[in-house]
């Protein structure tokens, strides 16, 4: 059952939009919906082209529902959310969060705190500032995670703790100034480089990350990081 | 003449054919019809690239197409690479596109 909201927390879900986008989720979509709708969230799923029944299964669940005819990729889809988003003259802050279920709907609020409050443009939720959010993290993920996070540190200048969480917030005016081309996973890195190029104020949030085998099958691995490295050196090169 | 050049020539012709069907574009037809003229040239006097391959310093003439071949393929790859990238992106337009033009929108319980 829904809970209930103060005026105060309903006035920021009003103006929030959550976009998730999913690729063959129907397993997990609903209830990760379902969670964030009941804590009166407006979410809309961006469905990349999944050939199970993942956009009806968000239907189902409350979402607002967008759907690629075919699979273009993640970044893609955060992008044809953050358009849809943008529609709404009431929305002043954009979420994204995860469609495998790892992301803890609690952390949302603090996310948008920031934004809210004019001290950051940009908020990037961080797995290794919560004291505990370390702790399910498999080592050979902590590792591949650590690289990334030295990657990006070198190749963006920004102070970060953790470079490839899915849970961020923006702000509604830096969102039509943010310039994706990466349509596949190699978006995580371009959005950094886009928040070091225009100068956007960026604030790290502690947030937990709850790995199952489910979404550890579903996240990047090393064959992964390779093809994100290759979309990022044919960017610089083209 | 030679039995090795009666094949390339049959292969010759079936490709100019192909291409007249496949390329539409005028400049198309033509750049590879020149080029299966040249072809149909060399098969008839295999000597001339010999001749040309000894001016360049390169040796024999099919060390000479050899490289002629490499420097095509790669030319070709960088190309049909180019293309797909661009057909990607488009794909990627046509499908947010698409799929902005028909949200579904949650039953009103939940708006």
């Amino acid at each position: 059952m829904a809970s209930s909201v103060n005026p105060a927390d309903q006035l920021v879900r009003r103006a929030t939009w959550i976009v998730i986008a999913a690729y063959q989720e129907a397993r997990t979509i609903g209830t990760v919906v379902a969670r964030l709708v009941d804590d009166h969230w407006h979410v809309v799923v961006v469905d990349d082209g999944s050939e199970d029944d993942t956009a009806a299964c968000a239907l189902a669940a409350g979402a607002w529902v967008l759907r690629h005819a075919v699979n273009v990729g993640q970044g893609a889809a955060l992008a044809t959310g953050f358009v849809y988003a943008s529609r709404d003259p009431a929305m002043r802050f954009v979420v994204t969060f995860d469609a495998d279920g790892q992301h803890d709907p609690s952390a949302v609020p603090r996310l948008i705190a920031p934004l809210a409050s004019d001290t950051a443009d940009v908020t990037l939720g961080s797995r290794f500032l919560e004291p505990d959010g370390l702790g399910s993290i498999p080592a050979s993920r902590k590792v591949l995670l650590r690289l990334a996070t030295r990657l990006a540190r070198w190749t963006t200048g920004l102070k970060l703790t953790d470079t490839h969480n899915g849970m961020r917030g923006f702000r509604c005016d830096v969102l039509s100034r943010l310039v994706l081309q990466q349509d596949r996973m190699a978006h995580a890195s371009e959005i950094q480089a886009e928040v070091a190029r225009l100068r956007l104020r960026y604030q790290e949030v502690p947030v937990r990350v709850s790995y199952t085998p489910y979404s550890l099958s579903k996240g990047q691995g090393l064959i992964d990081a390779v093809s994100v490295l290759w979309d990022l050196l044919i960017a610089k090169t083209r | 003449m030679r039995p090795s050049q009666i094949v390339l020539l049959v292969l010759l012709a079936l490709f100019a054919i192909y291409i007249f069907r496949l390329r539409s574009t005028s400049g198309d037809r033509v750049t590879y019809l020149g080029l299966a003229a040249i072809g149909v040239a060399l098969i008839l006097n295999p000597e001339f690239t010999n001749r040309v391959a000894a001016r360049l310093g390169v040796g024999r003439g099919a060390d000479l197409m050899f490289y002629f071949f490499i420097i095509f393929a790669l030319f070709h790859f960088a190309t049909t690479a180019a293309t797909i990238r661009r057909m990607q992106r488009d794909l990627t337009r046509l499908a947010q596109a698409l799929a902005l033009a028909t949200p579904r929108t949650p039953s009103p319980k939940n708006g």
